[in-house]
């Protein structure tokens, strides 16, 4: 590289830097996509009972992230997308943690009542009367 | 994910440029991209999350690789806030970093859950292959047991027939006895009202020894111990109540006043309780129901100082026994 004049440089430079923190050029779709099958997918498994404040959330911020791609703030869209990606993840998580809590919780319900009646008959168990 | 930090930066060598300019170009980028590295709450509250979600077994056992994206999820937002990136970037890596953290103690509950549910199943067909061992042996049992309880059913039937029928003779018994016990206690009452009747004609009176009938001396023959007619009367009346109780017995007792020796006393109040006595054997009652003693002139009833008292003094009692016969001697 040939030397530039040293005020040539540092403007360019700083231009570049600036630019670059301002507004990434490469339009979120791909997080935008991402985000938005994360939202159909924890729906999909109940969070929208199950973690509806989540969902809420991821919702909201999908619809952000939707309208700032509109607008061309890039970096916004992006932001809000990567954020409702991980809402959504985490309403599903929640979802399903709480789906199987159920199942647990059923499971050892109907044991525990099975067992009762197994120790209830246990008394008449003794060789009937004559 | 995004890309790092560092990959923003234009990708210029600055070989030949002056230690004043690269410094120069540092200030620029602190000042364009944020402020010099200070506290962020919310990065702060990610890393405490992450340290106690590290602290915490179950994930660490459960949702390790969860465990790890929150680990790098945090170095990112760390990286952005020492590498001095704008307050608005660290709050979205930290925000993330956390949603990670949150997501691993989800996901480590619920494969928590699930290794219940694998040990409730084996539990659940342990406790459900036990009730139905105990229902087969049961119904072995109901079985064996239905034999002999339709053996004892028969028994049992033969047997209730029986007291069925010994219970209605036990009522008719009991029928009649009732019936026979209100006949006796009409007939009682009855018999009572008859006594009660009688020994008002009598002048009975009721004593420690029991019904008392006093035959005075005016009954008898002066000095003698025939009796008069209206004494002859009072015989009568005790005859009647004698057949009508065939049970009660009479004590017949003669007494004197003071008047002569106590042997002539003894003799006549003897003689006098005999005449009674012979009077109601004439009419038919059987001697040995009728006891007589003469007392002479002991017990009196009044002063032997007056006429009127020596009156009272010569006379016969005659003592009713009670229904089973007995009677109070003196």
């Amino acid at each position: 590289m040939h030397p530039l004049p040293l005020r040539t440089a540092l403007a360019a430079a700083c231009l570049l830097v600036m630019l670059g923190c301002a507004n990434p050029t490469r339009a979120p779709t791909a997080e935008i996509a991402a985000s938005s099958a994360a939202v159909a997918r924890a729906d999909g498994a109940g969070a929208s009972t199950l973690a509806s404040m989540e969902m809420r959330n991821a919702r909201g911020k999908l619809e952000l992230a939707q309208r700032a791609l509109v607008q061309g703030e890039h970096e916004q869209a992006r932001t809000q997308a990567l954020e409702a990606q991980a809402d959504a993840e985490h309403a599903l998580a929640k979802a399903e943690g709480a789906k199987a809590r159920q199942a647990a919780d059923a499971l050892v319900e109907a044991t525990r009542v099975l067992r009762l009646e197994l120790e209830r008959q246990g008394p008449q168990n003794s060789p009937t009367r004559n | 994910m995004r890309r790092p930090p560092s990959s923003r930066f234009p990708r210029y060598s600055l070989p030949h440029l002056s230690p004043l300019a690269l410094s120069s170009m540092a200030l620029a980028v602190l000042t364009a991209c944020g402020t010099v590295p200070t506290s962020n709450p919310a990065l702060d509250n990610a890393v405490a999350s992450l340290r106690q979600a590290h602290e915490d077994p179950t994930v660490r056992e459960h949702a390790a690789a969860e465990l790890q994206q929150a680990d790098d999820a945090l170095a990112r937002a760390r990286a952005a806030q020492a590498s001095s990136d704008r307050g608005g970037e660290v709050d979205h890596l930290a925000y993330l970093a956390r949603q990670r953290i949150y997501i691993a103690q989800e996901v480590a509950g619920r494969r928590r859950a699930e290794h219940d549910v694998t040990g409730a199943t084996v539990e659940r067909d342990r406790v459900r292959l036990a009730a139905r061992t105990r229902q087969a042996d049961q119904a072995e049992r109901r079985a064996d047991s239905a034999d002999r309880q339709a053996d004892a059913a028969t028994r049992s039937a033969v047997e209730s027939q029986r007291l069925a029928r010994a219970s209605a003779l036990q009522t008719a018994v009991a029928g009649a006895v009732a019936s026979a016990a209100q006949q006796q206690a009409q007939d009682a009452q009855l018999r009572a009202d008859g006594l009660t009747q009688l020994l008002i004609e009598l002048d009975a009176r009721q004593t420690q020894r029991g019904m008392v009938i006093t035959i005075g001396d005016v009954l008898f023959d002066t000095s003698r111990s025939g009796l008069k007619a209206d004494g002859q009367r009072n015989v009568d009346r005790l005859v009647n109540l004698l057949r009508q109780h065939p049970n009660r017995r009479v004590l017949i007792e003669g007494y004197t006043d003071s008047v002569g020796s106590d042997d002539s006393n003894r003799a006549l109040s003897d003689r006098r309780a005999n005449t009674v006595r012979t009077a109601l054997m004439d009419q038919g009652i059987g001697g040995e129901r009728l006891a007589a003693h003469g007392f002479g002139e002991r017990h009196p009833v009044a002063s032997n100082d007056s006429a009127d008292g020596r009156q009272l003094n010569r006379r016969v009692e005659i003592v009713l026994s009670d229904e089973s016969g007995r009677v109070t001697p003196r």
